[in-house]
């Protein structure tokens, strides 16, 4: 027993040195970034109403600090979320990139030329483009390679066909019974000819879009999006970062490419904090250079008198957060209770009062800014009378009728959002409708997504290019892997077959508005806001860049000392 | 020591069949709970073919017991399957790492809780009758009553956000010898304070309990008549006596730092395990969540072990008898 | 033989813990826990009559009056959606209430006395399964295995619930939420039956030698009976005092499962959810009330549970002074 006292005892002098110690250590020492997003309301990762997160910091050989979220994926074949796309857009390259003023430039080709029926695009590539690892250059190989890899039904990508199915030939590699897809043929070593169906204005925008980035054959080979995928630890890519350190859930550093074909980036170092924390209380802590503004502090930086007032920036997006039906599923097969629902929902005060004006609200599908969008669209007005009497007249015959109804969004813990919270509770008020939310994590929320689980979703999609069709054709169109709401109307289809093809410009732009009219009339999704970029940056970071949709744009940020 | 074979070898009977009911029981949860295992990896192929070459590819067509032991004799060879969460990442590369930040600032306070718990209990008995006495057990027992997710949202308000003194979330590694800690920085300081205040509180109240039971000893009434210094009479006699129940304690304790090891994460951005099983048990990934039950069940069921038998060897009481004093 | 038998069945009263009068007379004495009595005693009463005494329902939301400070209409403000925080607090103490009284009957006296009357009577190997089996409840950590089971198994229960949708009472019933409070109780039964169990069996493992007892037995008294009128009122203050401290665990406990969102989940009201809406640090600053409101309920509320255990102790257990 003496012994165990004295055991006892000398166990906790040796706490208290070592509590001292640490002490010391810790108010010496200590310094240096911090990021988590704890807490629990923060939106999880993906969530559509979540605000966005942080901004690299960087000087010029200097540092850039952000928030980040965890990547779905690094593999550019694989990725359909905001999140890792915007990690990947500075990884990785392809043929062609949008630059800061939102124009095609060349990337891995430097120039290219089009057949005079716009269905031939030859692209000559830039000799010396090397990977990151050094070893070797780009060539023409590569690059078919890269957006075979992607289409490749064994590679699993759920989006590859979005944005190259237009390629002649992809229909039958995909369905197997071709080795190859024939409409890429690689001319020489620095020369390949791209064939699609059509003349289609918007294809050379598609290949800005990760699925046609690429890719070291070497290390990818075998690997599909879902198995094999440590090589994206440490991927070997062309593009003006590379992938310093991937600390799962903790960290992402990005160190320049000294060697990019397009100029050096003018960093030293990005990293990307992962955890999570009060994005707000880092910021004024010194520990990120970039954050976004949450509803809880927008209101104190937007006032003039706050000293952080000066660095508050805003933005637009090209966006649009909404709510999708899935017409297959009942009660939605009815466009009545569709409709009803949408009018059911007072979209001003929500964007008033839940959201603070911190984004626009959205009567239609297109965001302000892009071209074809309809000041005069006739969006679904709150009237709650009517989105009562229209639920009478469907074929479910009002709120008893209806069956079990459920909304999907992605999170996780008790909060669903207050967006959310609002919505559902005015669906209870106004149509007498009580609906559950399921939550699961973002990963599997798409899932389910794809596999039609859901009767109806909460998400938002963000622009690829700026170009009606990247929101319309994409989400609506019945043969789009990307049209959740399981949609198939011969006259949509045929507004954007044709739009597809249409040369001239304001005809195009005007079909694309006679099909977002169909589609906001058919409540397919209840439009709610377009958001904006609300971010605070630090004075001494120059040249960062809010662009309304993802570009890779690190490479021109600058620390100023 | 005539008693200690025969107990020993009890609680070693008992343990790995605890094991196998929790590792059958996660198991069948996995198989049998929503989402098809099946659906997880052929994406969005809806082709029914594909999905049953798929599901006799990976054996899932087995009848239940064989795929249990499939996956019980991976486990034994270091395989414990791949992610969903970081698609195709294996869960080992994921969790010892994870696994390892939470044991760390656990076992700082789990330090802590003892190094002051138990000389707090053992004062707060010897002013038993005066005026501190009722305020101690008091404050003890507000400690222990808050929950730490409603103190740690107060501690960061007050500490970060207010004073500045500390920062309010992070976990910054240092590569102390080979070994990367995060312990050595201010930023655990919160986490462990908000994680430990409810377990000095508790065992400072177990030790005050204890500590007056021995108190009312005739051994302790004894020493005092032969005029020995009180010091040496609570240090020798009394403590000693007072601190045995104590070992059975750590166990408890570090479960219930465990249990709080979520809320802490959470909150203060600390990349641990408890976090990351919450975001997996989210994401419905099984294999995850198999690994994290199977490993902490096992740390546990062994720590439990060594605790009994330490305790069998400290107080022959235990081991000629049924059992010990349990709390 | 009669009065012999008649006399041996009287309980025993020499020599036993403080019970009835006395007892509720020494607490009486104590004005702490009085008070806590009254606190518990409140919050329970509001949270059972919330349909009564709550002015608006749980998630009434008045998006003109967002943020509100005190006044008639909202004694405590109102929250990002004009939701009222009084009531929210009195609908969520009904959801504590319902769940921590759930528990402890089926977990806390059902199992709980349960087994621990039937390992300590019964000795042997039927004692040594169990108290191995609560050996195995206890050492594993709960949040994390609650987590996983409540996650893993809510859709079994939610399709089980389903069924009876269409019944006429138990259909509203699974509207508001039987499921989740199922889910909810029945985990915390899960582990919240081994501390009274224990302590129960060590009791009447030192009871069963006892004369009386013996006597008993020796005479042929039926084991209900002794049960019942031997051992169970020497073993009710043990389960008077546990009781109070378990309720006071599962409602913390049903806090953090809500929490995480897997206790009771929206639209349902729970306390944890309330606490997880205000933590955000941002949210803390600008509103510190959608916080501290459902925090201090909280905390009194349990603190209230722990005190008045701990003077519920003091008076009914002999030894303590």
């Amino acid at each position: 027993m003496r012994n165990l006292l004295l055991v006892l005892g000398g166990l906790a002098v040796a706490v208290a040195v070592v509590v001292g110690l640490v002490a010391v250590l810790v108010m010496s020492g200590g310094g240096g970034e911090e990021a988590s997003q704890g807490t629990p309301t923060a939106q999880a990762t993906g969530t559509p109403f979540a605000q966005p997160t942080g901004t690299p910091s960087a000087t010029a050989g200097g540092e850039l600090r952000l928030l980040g979220r965890d990547p779905l994926t690094f593999d550019p074949a694989c990725a359909s979320d905001v999140d890792s796309a915007n990690y990947i857009v500075e990884l990785f390259s392809g043929l062609v990139t949008i630059d800061r003023d939102l124009k095609i430039v060349p990337d891995i080709a430097e120039s290219w030329e089009t057949s005079p029926d716009g269905t031939v695009y030859t692209f000559h590539l830039r000799r010396g483009v090397l990977f990151h690892k050094g070893d070797r250059q780009v060539i023409a190989d590569d690059v078919k390679y890269s957006l075979e890899r992607a289409l490749d039904p064994d590679t699993q990508s759920t989006v590859a066909e979005v944005y190259l199915g237009d390629i002649v030939g992809v229909k039958e590699f995909v369905a197997g019974s071709a080795d190859e897809v024939t409409g890429i043929e690689v001319v020489d070593n620095y020369t390949l000819r791209i064939t699609i169906d059509a003349a289609k204005p918007y294809f050379l925008a598609k290949l800005t879009y990760p699925t046609a980035f690429v890719v070291d054959r070497n290390q990818v080979e075998g690997s599909t999006c879902l198995s094999d995928t440590n090589w994206q630890r440490h991927p070997n890519a062309t593009g003006p970062f590379k992938l310093k350190e991937w600390d799962l859930g903790q960290s992402i550093v990005l160190e320049p490419n000294k060697s990019y074909h397009l100029g050096p980036p003018l960093l030293g170092r990005v990293e990307y904090i992962l955890g999570g924390g009060s994005a707000v209380t880092m910021y004024e802590n010194d520990e990120i250079d970039v954050t976004g503004v949450g509803l809880n502090d927008i209101e104190r930086v937007r006032d003039p008198a706050e000293p952080l007032n000066k660095e508050f920036q805003e933005a637009p997006r090209m966006d649009i957060w909404y709510i999708g039906f899935n017409v297959n599923t009942p009660p939605f097969d009815d466009p009545k209770v569709r409709q009803a629902f949408a009018h059911a929902v007072d979209k001003d005060k929500l964007i008033e009062v839940v959201l603070l004006d911190a984004v626009v609200e959205a009567d239609g599908i297109l965001p302000p800014g892009i071209p074809g969008f309809n000041e005069n669209l006739q969006g679904l007005e709150f009237d709650p009378e009517l989105a009562r009497r229209l639920l009478a007249e469907s074929k479910y015959g009002g709120p008893e009728g209806l069956p079990d109804i459920e909304t999907a969004s992605s999170g996780r813990g008790a909060s669903v959002g207050p967006v959310s919270e609002a919505v559902l509770a005015m669906w209870e008020e106004n149509l007498g409708v009580k609906v559950s939310v399921r939550q699961t994590e973002f990963a599997t929320f798409l899932r389910d997504l794809r596999d039609g689980k859901f009767q109806m979703y909460e998400l938002g999609w963000v622009a690829d290019y700026p170009d009606p069709e990247n929101f319309l054709k994409v989400n609506f169109y019945s043969g789009s892997r990307n049209n959740y709401t399981g949609y198939a109307g011969p006259e949509l289809d045929r507004l954007l077959e044709q739009a597809d093809t249409e040369t001239d410009e304001a005809t195009r732009l005007s079909l694309y508005q006679q099909a977002e009219q169909l589609i906001v009339n058919e409540a397919l999704w209840i439009p709610l806001f377009h958001d904006k970029f609300s971010v605070l940056i630090k004075p001494y970071v120059k040249d960062y860049t809010l662009p309304p949709f993802v570009i890779p744009r690190l490479r021109y940020v600058h620390i100023e000392e | 020591m005539q008693g200690i074979l025969p107990f020993v070898m009890r609680r070693l009977v008992w343990a790995p069949f605890v094991l196998l009911v929790v590792s059958l029981a996660t198991f069948a949860l996995g198989r049998f709970g929503p989402g098809d295992p099946v659906e997880i990896l052929e994406g969005q192929y809806h082709n029914p073919e594909v999905v049953e070459r798929i599901r006799h590819e990976r054996g899932l067509d087995d009848p239940f017991f064989v795929q249990y032991g499939r996956y019980m004799w991976d486990v034994l060879h270091g395989d414990l399957g791949t992610s969903f969460t970081y698609m195709g990442v294996p869960v080992e590369d994921i969790i010892f790492d994870k696994m390892w930040v939470t044991i760390q600032y656990n076992l700082v306070a789990l330090l802590i809780i003892f190094a002051i718990g138990i000389p707090a209990g053992i004062w707060a008995a010897l002013r038993q009758g005066t005026w501190q006495d009722p305020l101690t057990i008091g404050v003890f027992l507000f400690l222990t009553s808050v929950p730490v997710l409603v103190t740690i949202p107060v501690l960061q308000f007050m500490f970060a956000l207010k004073l500045g003194w500390l920062p309010s979330s992070g976990w910054v590694e240092r590569d102390i010898l080979g070994l990367k800690l995060g312990i050595l920085d201010k930023r655990i300081i919160m986490p462990i304070l908000a994680l430990s205040l409810p377990g000095i509180a508790g065992v400072a109240r177990l030790m005050r309990a204890q500590t007056l039971e021995v108190l009312d000893e005739d051994f302790v009434r004894t020493a005092r008549a032969k005029g020995l210094r009180e010091v040496v009479v609570i240090s020798r006699h009394v403590a000693r006596n007072a601190l045995l129940p104590m070992t059975t304690i750590v166990g408890f304790a570090l479960v219930g730092l465990l249990g709080g090891s979520l809320f802490v994460e959470t909150l203060f951005g600390i990349p641990g395990i408890g976090q990351f099983t919450w975001k997996a048990v989210f994401n419905s990934d099984y294999d995850v969540i198999m690994a994290v039950t199977l490993i902490t069940a096992t740390a546990f069921i062994v720590a439990n072990l060594v605790t009994d038998i330490v305790y069998g060897f400290i107080d022959p009481r235990v081991r000629l008898g049924g059992g010990g004093p349990r709390y | 033989m009669a009065e012999a038998r008649l006399a041996l069945e009287k309980p025993m009263e020499e020599g036993r813990p403080p019970f009835g009068a006395t007892a509720l007379r020494r607490l009486l004495r104590k004005r702490l826990a009085m008070v806590c009595l009254v606190v518990i005693l409140v919050i329970y009463l509001a949270g059972i009559l919330a349909p009564l005494v709550a002015p608006y329902g749980y998630n009434k939301q008045e998006l003109d009056n967002a943020f509100a400070g005190p006044s008639l209409a909202h004694p405590l403000g109102t929250d990002r959606l004009g939701r009222d925080m009084l009531s929210r607090v009195i609908w969520a103490s009904q959801t504590t209430v319902i769940i921590s009284a759930a528990a402890i009957f089926t977990g806390g006296l059902v199992l709980g006395v349960g087994l621990g009357l039937l390992a300590g009577y019964a000795g042997g190997r039927v004692d040594n399964f169990i108290m191995r089996v609560a050996d195995a409840f206890f050492a594993l950590p709960d949040i994390l295995l609650l987590l996983l089971i409540t996650a893993t198994v809510r859709p079994r229960v939610e399709a089980l619930f389903d069924k009876f949708k269409s019944w006429p009472v138990a259909g509203g019933l699974v509207e508001a939420g039987a499921p989740d409070y199922f889910l909810v109780f029945g985990a915390l039964a899960l582990f919240g039956w081994v501390g009274i169990a224990r302590l129960i069996r060590s009791q009447v493992l030192s009871l069963r030698e006892s004369d009386y007892v013996l006597a008993a037995r020796a005479m042929g008294v039926s084991l209900g009976r002794i049960l019942a009128r031997h051992l169970l009122p020497n073993v009710s203050n043990i389960i008077i005092v546990s009781v109070t401290f378990s309720l006071g665990a599962m409602a913390g406990t049903e806090i953090m499962l809500s929490w995480l969102g897997i206790g009771i989940t929206y639209p349902h009201p729970s306390f944890g959810a309330m606490i997880a809406e205000g933590s955000d640090l941002s949210s803390l600053r600008a509103h510190p009330h959608l916080l501290l409101v459902p925090a201090t309920v909280v905390a009194l509320l349990l603190f209230a549970f722990n005190l008045l255990g701990d003077a519920l102790n003091d008076v009914l257990s002999p030894r303590r002074r």
